[in-house]
């Protein structure tokens, strides 16, 4: 079974990591932290408006929503779980039913409920994917389109908008002069750092991903850890549904498009493995915050949209390639 | 009879990768119609020799002949066009296709353009037959068991009508009767003139098919002799470098208190009513056929499959055994057959292969684990089983297959069981590490540990066990005891030729 | 498990789509007539001529989430050259259009080896920028009107151009994959690519032609699409990839490779295609439409899942992607 099935069988690419990979780790790092500084560089040089404060800002808070996505994705792939694709959904439901639940039970608890149902979600992708054993990336699809009608049809289909100025003003606040979306973000990053890289959990996660069946004769619950990943990106997927819709005070249906691919993005350029067993939020922080800082300087330079879409692609498309000429160079 | 001529002659053959010589002026001759062994410990060339001959490499130095003229391979393509054809120990099959396709994988024939299906099945027919192999050439090769598939695999060579065919370790899946039956295609094949070539571990099989052996070591080529003028224990020599007087050394323990009762286990499938018992300080062999269950024996008591009827006790009481969490609980370790799949993380390193199933144990509060403790942990089984290198934060992956091996058991030794599965633990590991192995398991008994041994070797399961539960169709004998018992008592219990009624141990 | 069930559950693809026709005949009056079927079928062919080539890509254990993309694409390309290479040529130049997205996407997974996942990813994001690109994210009209009047004509009271092409095509893909050698390659390839191509198959290049193949698909139908509407739109096809990846694995290909059925792609595309008749006949509102197809989708797949389980031993590991 070949190419995306390998994740699964025959090809269990145990040689890709067998040799030489702490230089390949580290060159991959030393990478991209060069290409950040040469976007910073780049950025200060053409457009004055980039090495400011204001600026840095603005992208801080475009990236703390992807970011607290970002987080949970990273599991989800370290995991062996490809991808989840059913984000758009659960961020909508974050954020449509956050504002929604305002005016019946006040901000806090809908935001709670918001977030639990994207949790909800997520639990359900896990049994689908962990326990009944169904590929992820059609679970993760079928729910996401399921959840979405779903929250539509909850709110008759048409646009939500936000009754409640307290929690609107809570969100846009600032502590030090950083925005309160970016401390919330940072908070979710750093504890999901911790969980992934010094806790057993977060060990359990890496030899689920690494190779399954060994991790399940190692005493590990295979299972529950897979099914885990897929918890831990619905309810981090619905929380920034919920922050996004209380920044923007309205949310439509189509409020997540984009966004897992955007986490899927920054994951990949940071040098995650898609097939699982390797990776780690720091790296996928440096990837989101290239792909955010090289966005923002696109931004700027006017360059449209679409220039825009076609970078990205290039940028993934470069990523992947460049991480597996760089495994295969520690390799052989 | 084909006149002796020479069907390949490897000369001079250099391979160096970056960093490593794999192969040093290796010669290798070999005539139609003989059948030429080749041993030599892990790590020695073998498969590397193997590779050049079959085109997936090119030898950095030397040339090779086939049938008297040179030639220069470039892809397996050029060597399969030249009539030589692998046999691999892993097999290269496609699980969907039918067997008959399979066969016939990238030569399948065609009628009007279009695929045979009807003359594709029944030459495939035609040829399993031949082979004694009762495989239906239209089931799906994916829903045959594992030695079936390695007789599928056989066939498909046989059918390409090679001039030299190669065979690297082809009854590592196969019961002895199945092996028998493949010496006896092999000794037809050699007397229609075909070259074989065959690799092997297995020393007595090696004499008993073999014309010629050849032995390497280290990358070079030691000796090649005919195969009676050789032994066992002089292969043994030429391939270690020194004297192994006793590969499979008892060591004295004494026995205690029964730790692991099993009444009438049966999951259903593939083994029913299995009752035997393991006490503290003994070796416990479980041994048969490939095929007779005893893997899956192993993994229902260690939680990793369901158990629909019967007990498993430990000292003397009941556990319920729903996964392997639970079954390090109860004291069950169990060290899987396949090293690379369930076995090793290859990705991690060694200190974190040990630690994996007691990060709990190892975790505080806050779910952190503790770096330190994990440390000792993980260092505290190098030094004990002289793990080499002896470094915790290397990969294991860079590792040999005896040390992987120690790694491994030094994994479940970390949860402090009870009883101590070990499935085929000297497969795939060379001679010196074989040593290695069997030591640490003496050291475990004399300490009061209960060890579960499946293994195919018979000399092994001889020589360390105390008792032997012969396995065969998914039903055992009662542990039959050390003394008077013999090699081909034991085949004629697994082969059924003899039944297990009422002998007690 | 009885008999009858486990004959259900092999022929399980005609047996859903039997009990979808069932439902909707039942439930939504006037369902059960030639219009509704022509009406259908022609549906269903945008879907249906997309599924054909993914259903090739997926046995040989790819997956192409570019393929919305390159249906905008070509079909603007269709339009776009109306004026300088009239109507035949632009329609194949917007097909050719497509074949070259098809050259892209293997060359990323075959020559650099990117998982085809991650590389149709990002292609889906390239293409279909350079859609809103080409169009300056505005729907182009086309030339001829009357074209598209003539396209949607209804021949044998059934079949329209496009229902006729995909039925025609999906019943070659049938004999191709059945009967020929290079059908059964495919299966190798997407069962264990190492074997096969040990086997002297090779494996690259059917991967890079199936890549080729599935975009050209894609070309195709939105080639066609573009003219039924006499416009390119940088917008079409973004709901597409879910649908058409319903429609196969409903059919019973999997993601996993090397199984796959033509036939089963075709019972997953009418399936399809009389739900979303079905509730659109009913009004239903589209996002409940998503909903129907999700469930759909993941119930099939959950019964696939338990019939391989329960006919054959439990997997150690799970179905990966």
């Amino acid at each position: 079974m070949t190419d995306i099935a390998a994740m699964g069988q025959t090809t269990k690419d145990a040689a890709r990591f067998s040799q030489g990979s702490r230089m390949v780790g580290m060159l991959s790092r030393a990478g991209l932290t060069l290409a950040i500084l040469a976007v910073i560089l780049y950025g200060s040089l053409a457009n004055p408006v980039f090495f400011t404060a204001g600026n840095f800002v603005n992208v801080l808070m475009s990236m703390s929503i992807v970011g607290i996505v970002v987080v949970g994705m990273t599991f989800v792939l370290v995991v062996g779980g490809m991808a989840d694709l059913s984000v758009p959904a659960t961020i909508a439901c974050g954020a449509i039913l956050s504002l929604a639940l305002q005016s019946y039970i006040g901000p806090v608890p809908a935001f709670a409920v918001a977030v639990l149902l994207a949790g909800l979600t997520g639990l359900v992708n896990g049994v689908l994917v962990g326990y009944v054993g169904i590929n992820p990336i059609i679970a993760t699809l079928g729910m996401g389109t399921i959840v979405l009608g779903i929250v539509q049809a909850a709110v008759g289909g048409v646009i939500v908008y936000g009754t409640d100025p307290s929690s609107a003003d809570f969100v846009k606040s600032r502590i030090l002069g950083v925005p309160m979306i970016a401390v919330i973000f940072i908070a979710i990053a750093i504890l999901g750092n911790f969980v992934l890289s010094r806790t057993f959990w977060g060990r359990w996660t890496i030899a689920t991903g690494g190779n399954y069946s060994a991790a399940q004769a190692s005493a590990v619950p295979v299972r529950a850890v897979r099914a885990g990943a897929f918890v831990i990106t619905g309810f981090a997927a619905g929380f920034s549904g919920g922050l996004l819709g209380l920044t923007l005070q309205s949310a439509r249906p189509l409020v997540g498009q984009g966004y897992e691919f955007s986490a899927i993005t920054a994951v990949v350029v940071g040098g995650v493995s898609i097939m699982g067993g390797f990776g780690s939020i720091p790296r996928a922080m440096a990837g989101l915050v290239f792909v955010q800082l090289l966005t923002n300087v696109m931004v700027l330079q006017g360059v449209r949209t679409p220039i825009q879409g076609f970078v990205l692609g290039l940028l993934i498309a470069g990523a992947v390639a460049l991480d597996i000429a760089l495994r295969k160079r520690g390799v052989a | 009879m084909p006149s002796a001529a020479s069907a390949l002659h490897m000369r001079g053959i250099g391979k160096v990768f970056p960093g490593v010589k794999a192969l040093s002026g290796v010669d290798l001759a070999v005539r139609f119609g003989t059948v030429h062994a080749i041993v030599g410990e892990n790590g020695a060339g073998k498969s590397t020799l193997m590779k050049i001959l079959s085109g997936a490499y090119a030898p950095t130095t030397g040339t090779i002949e086939v049938a008297g003229t040179e030639v220069r391979m470039k892809r397996p393509a050029d060597a399969q066009k030249l009539g030589i054809r692998m046999v691999h120990q892993e097999l290269n099959l496609v699980p969907d296709l039918t067997v008959a396709e399979n066969i016939f994988l990238g030569r399948m024939p065609k009628r009007l353009g279009f695929f045979d299906r009807g003359g594709m099945v029944r030459r495939a027919a035609a040829i399993l037959a031949e082979l004694g192999a009762a495989i239906d050439p239209q089931q799906r090769l994916g829903d045959l068991s594992i030695s079936q598939q390695q007789l599928v695999e056989i066939a498909k060579a046989y059918a390409a009508e090679p001039r030299i065919i190669v065979l690297d370790e082809p009854t590592s899946s196969l019961s002895e009767h199945e092996t028998v039956a493949l010496f006896r295609i092999l000794r037809k094949m050699r007397d229609a003139g075909i070259a074989i070539i065959y690799i092997s571990h297995r020393l007595k099989e090696v004499l008993d098919i073999a014309d010629e052996v050849t032995v390497l070591r280290d990358g070079a080529m030691i000796e090649t002799r005919p195969a009676s003028g050789i032994t066992a224990a002089e292969m043994i020599r030429l391939m270690v470098g020194r004297e192994v007087s006793n590969v499979f050394p008892k060591t004295p323990s004494t026995i205690g208190r029964e730790v692991l009762r099993v009444r009438g286990i049966g999951d259903g499938e593939r083994f029913h009513a299995i009752s035997f018992d393991v006490r503290a300080g003994e070796i416990l062999g479980l041994t048969g056929l490939v095929g007779a269950g005893r893997t899956e024996v192993a993994r229902a008591i260690f939680g990793l499959a369901p158990l629909t009827s019967g007990t498993v006790e430990i000292d003397g009481a009941p556990v319920t055994i729903g996964s392997p969490a639970a079954a390090a609980r109860a004291g069950i370790a169990y060290v899987p057959e396949d090293r690379k799949g369930d076995g090793i993380m290859p990705a991690m390193t060694v200190r974190e292969n040990i630690s994996l199933p007691v990060l709990r144990r190892l975790a505080n509060r806050f779910g952190r684990v503790r770096r330190g403790a994990e440390r000792e942990l993980a260092g505290t089984y190098v030094r004990k089983f002289s793990i080499v290198p002896p470094d915790g934060e290397r990969r294991i992956g860079l590792l040999s297959g005896g040390n992987q091996q120690k790694a491994v058991i030094s994994r479940w030794l970390a949860t402090d069981p009870k009883v101590l599965i070990l499935d085929e633990p000297t497969r795939g590991v060379d001679v010196g590490a074989k040593a290695e192995i069997h030591g640490i398991i003496g050291q475990l008994v004399a300490n009061g540990m209960a060890v579960v041994m499946i293994s195919s070797e018979l000399p092994e399961i001889m020589g360390v066990c105390d008792r032997v539960v012969v396995m065969r169709d998914g039903r055992a004998s009662v542990p039959l005891a050390r003394e008077g018992l013999t090699e081909e008592r034991i085949m004629a219990l697994a082969t059924g030729e003899e039944s297990a009624e009422g002998e007690a141990a | 498990m009885s008999a009858f069930v486990s004959t259900l559950l092999r022929y399980r693809v005609a047996v859903i789509l039997c009990l979808t026709l069932a439902a909707a005949t039942l439930i939504v009056p006037g369902f059960a007539s030639l219009t509704t079927l022509s009406l259908g079928l022609d549906r269903g062919s945008t879907i249906g001529l997309i599924a054909i080539g993914l259903t090739v890509l997926l046995i040989a254990g790819q997956i192409d989430l570019s393929v919305g993309s390159v249906f905008a694409v070509s079909g603007i390309v269709g339009i776009m050259l109306q004026p300088a290479l009239g109507m035949g040529w632009a329609a194949l130049a917007g097909v050719l259009a497509g074949t070259a997205a098809g050259v892209v996407n293997g060359f990323l997974v075959v020559a650099l080896r990117i998982n085809s996942l991650v590389a149709t990813l990002a292609t889906m994001l390239v293409f279909r920028s350079v859609a809103h690109w080409m169009t300056a994210s505005q729907p182009i009209p086309g030339n001829d009107i009357m074209f598209s009047i003539t396209l949607s004509e209804i021949y044998l009271e059934v079949f329209t151009v496009r229902s006729g092409l995909f039925l025609v095509s999906i019943l070659a893909l049938h004999v191709w994959l059945t009967r020929t050698v290079a059908g059964r390659n495919l299966f190798a390839v997407g069962s264990n690519a190492l074997s096969a191509e040990a086997s002297g198959i090779s494996a690259g290049r059917i991967m890079f032609l199936s890549f080729v193949f599935a975009s050209t698909l894609a070309g195709v139908a939105g080639v066609l699409q573009s003219l039924v509407t006499n416009t390119g739109s940088p917008v079409y096809g973004s709901e597409l990839t879910v649908a058409v990846i319903a429609a196969v694995v409903v059919g019973g290909t999997r993601l996993e490779g090397g199984r796959g059925s033509a036939l089963g792609t075709l019972g997953g595309v009418l399936t399809i295609a009389a739900l979303t008749t079905a509730m659109e006949f009913q009004s239903v509102p589209a996002y409940m439409q998503q909903v129907a197809s999700g469930l759909i989708l993941i119930l099939l797949v959950v019964l696939d899942r338990t019939v391989r389980t329960g006919r054959r031993k439990p997997a150690a590991a799970p179905a990966h992607a």
